[in-house]
């Protein structure tokens, strides 16, 4: 294929996602003279360019396509559902096409007189055209019978004549017009993109992507290696700084608005509402959110599949959605923000909810749970297996008429790029789906964990907790059923999986020495990676592994750490399966019941600053570090912290020693560090009544029966504005 | 060094040796030579794996000769000859590679009918040199994927 032929297919795609986006939006605006324009323009470059590249079926479609647009955008013709419909099958032709140009290079056959036939006869309103056989259009009979003869000579018209039959009703003259008037608009227009933009091949950004972490290893290494030399330390300080600049430019680059994947959504909702007889408004937020193309790409399914749900089982049919007291138009909503390093997009439905009897009952024929166990969950706990697999197969979609078709399917496409599904639904008000995705997916932080001398990077995204055990407490407290180990967390056993074991790295699986075990929490599994050892967490590139070693199946790829060594990442999920490690059901549910049981306790990380003791509310802890003093800098009087490139305000009293902890907390969007000396425990704490005002105290709880104040996170100052630039 | 590869006076061969047998490849199928590499082990990857070394920002799987040859491994490295594979580059480990050799089509004859079945498999004919044989080697037989699938069938 020629590069004019190329650039012309994406091109022209784009131009008819653009027409598609407006097309819907006509409906809703049948008037807007400025939609008509769009759709006027991406029809009509096609047709332009067509004739010159010498694809005749598109060239004719189009044209009979621009001549009915021609007529909408005059004022002449009213845009209805009849003539949207047109145009969307007209789209759909184009696009048929155009995929037969990318498969084929060529058009490929096929009879379009059909479609050119019923736009041009939308496009003669005057004139009563009788039924073609074979063209689906429901006129109204009232036309029919109107000038008998003129539907004779309209019927006459063979296809390739259709351009003089369309000059009768509008003059030849008048076209031309309009299409230099149209051309003018677009080189207004294009010149205003074009010169601003530029188009960039995807592999060039993967390749760029790929030297940016390079170059960050190869900075992580100078830093670990300049010496007491001034100015080296100034030079790689400068490095530091551009190397992050750099990233995160390159990082941007990649990056599409989500508006790029919902844009598809309101014709698919249209067509699904028409198709389920059910009435549907779709309402889109936050589109301009954006996302690595990647992510975006592999977030496509699942997310079309939670629109449709939505659709399908969600919203109900207009009489029952009128009998239940709702408005007859059901609302699907799709919202799209950024929360910290996770883009959040929910698909909100008013449906009827998920009925939990059926959700209990489609799981106990399918045998997916006990009926013991089924008597005993909750609501909300039913809700959550409608992500067991098995629980939804063809069968499931006639029999059931509640939401979890394929959500196996959905949970597992978006834990696979590292992100998270999450279910609420109300009984009569309907279910929000959220799904929370990563930013980016060519860096992770990871945390560097350590089995026989090896090191292996592990997903933060699956890590739930780390326990340290000494050798000791090791031998003491791992207990063993039939040669499966277990360890009790906070009463509960927890299955454990050895790493070395797993990997054959070793025969016995007992030690005498220190171990840690990550708790993981992979695809709704729970579960306990025994390893020798842990190193620092860090952001880490990911780099594909080759085939032979994809097929071992437990590595998700590999990457260079800081000091130049290389490891494998794991694959939480992978490991779960390969060790049989079931559905954590209970495990995920019962945390949920204690969170409403504590009913209006929140819980709170206790710390040790000085003589005193301070909280900050669990929920908003990211992490906590141990880091050397000496890392804190100065920043116009700030004390500030920088970690992996970034910059983050610190909380900080006075404090003894060499080192200290640093609790990374969230503060909205950003994060900020509080300093303290070490870190106590994790409590529930109850708001404290101000004496004689009914009013909760402010930052002040009881903890532990002891009064604790609490860190205002809020209160913490922002980065001095252009800091940066002096730092220098 | 000229670029005619395959006059009629010679093709140029990469000699490399693995244990007492010489090898060789065509020079013009070699897309770089690694010497000395650190290669990182990957658990339960099949036994002529050598594991990954770092190659133009990319992780590169090293296939060992050795191994494939079922002799022991080597403590002190070795060189890595990159290719390019099915599935992207690959490397080969080898014990040492030493000087380019031309050799001449008509010192070329096939594999000995008395080669057990996996070198047969492995090889792709012998040269007869002056002072010895180089056993010829084809990048494409070699390739990881190409492995696999022999692997498969074997076992």
């Amino acid at each position: 294929m020629d590069d004019l032929t190329r650039e012309f297919l994406i091109e022209s795609q784009e131009g008819l996602d653009r027409m598609e986006r407006c097309l819907t939006d006509l409906e809703q605006h049948p008037q807007d003279g400025e939609l008509l324009a769009e759709i006027f323009r991406s029809v009509h470059t096609i047709k332009g360019t067509t004739g010159f590249l010498g694809f005749s079926r598109l060239e004719r479609l189009a044209h009979s396509g621009e001549n009915l647009l021609g007529l909408l955008r005059e004022g002449r013709l009213a845009a209805n559902a009849e003539i949207i419909s047109a145009l969307l099958s007209l789209l759909d032709a184009l696009r048929a096409i155009l995929g037969n140009i990318e498969k084929e290079g060529s058009e490929g056959e096929g009879d379009d007189s059909a479609m050119v036939l019923r736009l041009q006869a939308l496009s003669e309103p005057q004139r009563a055209v009788q039924e073609e056989p074979g063209v689906q259009r429901s006129r109204k009979k009232r036309r029919q019978t109107t000038k008998k003869s003129a539907a004779m000579s309209a019927m006459a018209i063979s296809p390739s004549s259709q351009v003089q039959a369309a000059g009768q009703e509008t003059p030849q003259c008048s076209m031309e017009l309009y299409q230099a008037e149209a051309q003018v608009v677009q080189a207004r227009t294009g010149a205003s993109t074009a010169e601003s933009t530029l188009r960039v091949d995807v592999d060039l950004l993967n390749r760029m992507m790929n030297l940016v972490g390079e170059l960050v290893l190869t900075r992580n290494q100078i830093l670990q290696r300049v010496g007491a030399d001034s100015d080296l330390t100034l030079l790689s300080r400068r490095l530091d700084m551009v190397t992050a600049d750099l990233r995160e430019a390159v990082m941007k680059a990649r990056m599409q608005p989500v508006s790029h994947v919902f844009s598809k959504f309101p014709r698919m909702v249209r067509d699904l509402a028409q198709q389920l007889n059910k009435r549907v408004r779709l309402v889109m937020e936050g589109q301009e959110t954006e996302l690595d193309k990647s992510l975006l790409e592999a977030i496509k399914d699942p997310l079309t599949h939670s629109v449709r749900n939505a659709i399908d089982h969600g919203i109900e049919a207009p009489h029952m959605r009128t009998a239940a007291g709702k408005d007859a138009e059901g609302t699907v909503k799709l919202r799209a923000y950024q929360e910290g390093s996770y883009v959040i997009i929910e698909v909100m439905d008013d449906g009827g909810g998920m009925k939990v009897e059926r959700i209990r009952d489609k799981a106990l024929e399918r045998k997916l749970i006990t009926r013991e166990r089924a008597a005993q969950l909750t609501d909300r706990e039913l809700m959550q297996l409608i992500f067991l697999p098995g629980f939804s197969t063809a069968e499931a979609i006639t029999n059931v008429s509640g939401r979890g078709v394929g959500m196996d399917v959905v949970r597992t496409n978006v834990e696979k790029i590292g992100g998270k599904v999450e279910i609420d639904s109300r009984s009569g008000k309907g279910t929000t789906l959220r799904l929370r995705i990563p930013l980016t997916l060519a860096i992770v932080p990871a945390l560097i964990v350590r089995s026989r001398g090896q090191s292996f990077a592990l997903p933060q995204g699956a890590l739930s907790e780390l326990v340290h055990l000494t050798a000791d407490q090791a031998k003491a407290q791992l207990e063993w059923l039939e040669g499966v180990a277990l360890y009790r967390l906070r009463g509960k056993l927890l299955p454990l999986v050895f790493l070395d074991a797993l990997l054959k790295q070793c025969r016995e699986p007992m030690r005498e020495s220190d171990v840690y075990i990550a708790v993981l929490n992979a695809e709704g599994r729970r579960y306990g990676l025994v390893v020798d050892g842990l190193a620092d967490p860090e952001e880490i590139v990911v780099k594909p592994l080759s085939l032979v070693l994809k097929q071992i199946g437990l590595f998700s790829g590999a990457t260079v750490l800081g000091n130049g060594e290389m490891a494998l990442i794991l694959d939480p999920g992978a490991i779960a399966t390969r060790a049989n490690i079931g559905m954590a059901l209970e495990e995920d549910v019962h945390e949920v019941v204690e969170a409403e049981a504590r009913n209006g306790a929140t819980e709170y990380l206790l710390m040790q600053s000085g003589q005193e003791q301070m909280a900050v509310p669990l929920d908003k802890v990211l992490r906590i570090e141990r880091i050397p003093r000496a890392k804190v800098e100065w920043l116009r009087g700030v004390p500030v912290l920088r970690f992996e490139g970034s910059l983050m305000p610190l909380h900080s009293t006075s404090l003894p020693g060499e080192e200290m902890t640093v609790v990374v907390c969230r503060d909205g969007a950003r994060h900020v560090g509080v300093a303290v000396c070490h870190v106590l425990d994790v409590a529930d704490g109850r708001p404290l009544e101000e004496a004689g005002t009914h009013a909760a105290a402010k930052n002040v709880t009881l903890l532990q029966e002891k009064v604790t104040s609490i860190i205002p996170l809020e209160a913490v100052p922002a980065l001095p504005a252009g800091g940066l630039e002096w730092n220098q | 060094m000229s670029a005619a590869i395959a006059t009629e006076d010679g093709i140029e061969m990469c000699s490399v040796r693995v244990g007492e047998t010489l090898f060789g490849v065509p020079v013009m199928r070699i897309l770089e030579i690694l010497g000395q590499p650190a290669t990182h082990p990957v658990p339960l990857a099949p036994e002529w794996i050598d594991g990954l070394a770092h190659y133009r920002g990319e992780v590169l799987t090293t296939v060992s000769l050795r191994r494939l040859l079922e002799m022991p491994r080597l403590e002190t490295g070795g060189d890595v000859l990159v290719f390019e594979g099915q599935d992207g580059y690959f490397g080969l480990l080898v014990d040492q590679v030493s000087d380019v050799l031309v050799v001449s089509p008509a010192d070329f004859e096939g594999n000995p009918s008395t080669l057990d079945d996996r070198r047969r498999a492995l090889f792709a004919g012998t040269y007869k040199l002056k002072d010895g044989l180089l056993v010829l080697l084809d990048p494409e037989r070699l390739d990881p994927i190409r492995l696999t699938g022999m692997e498969q069938e074997a076992g």
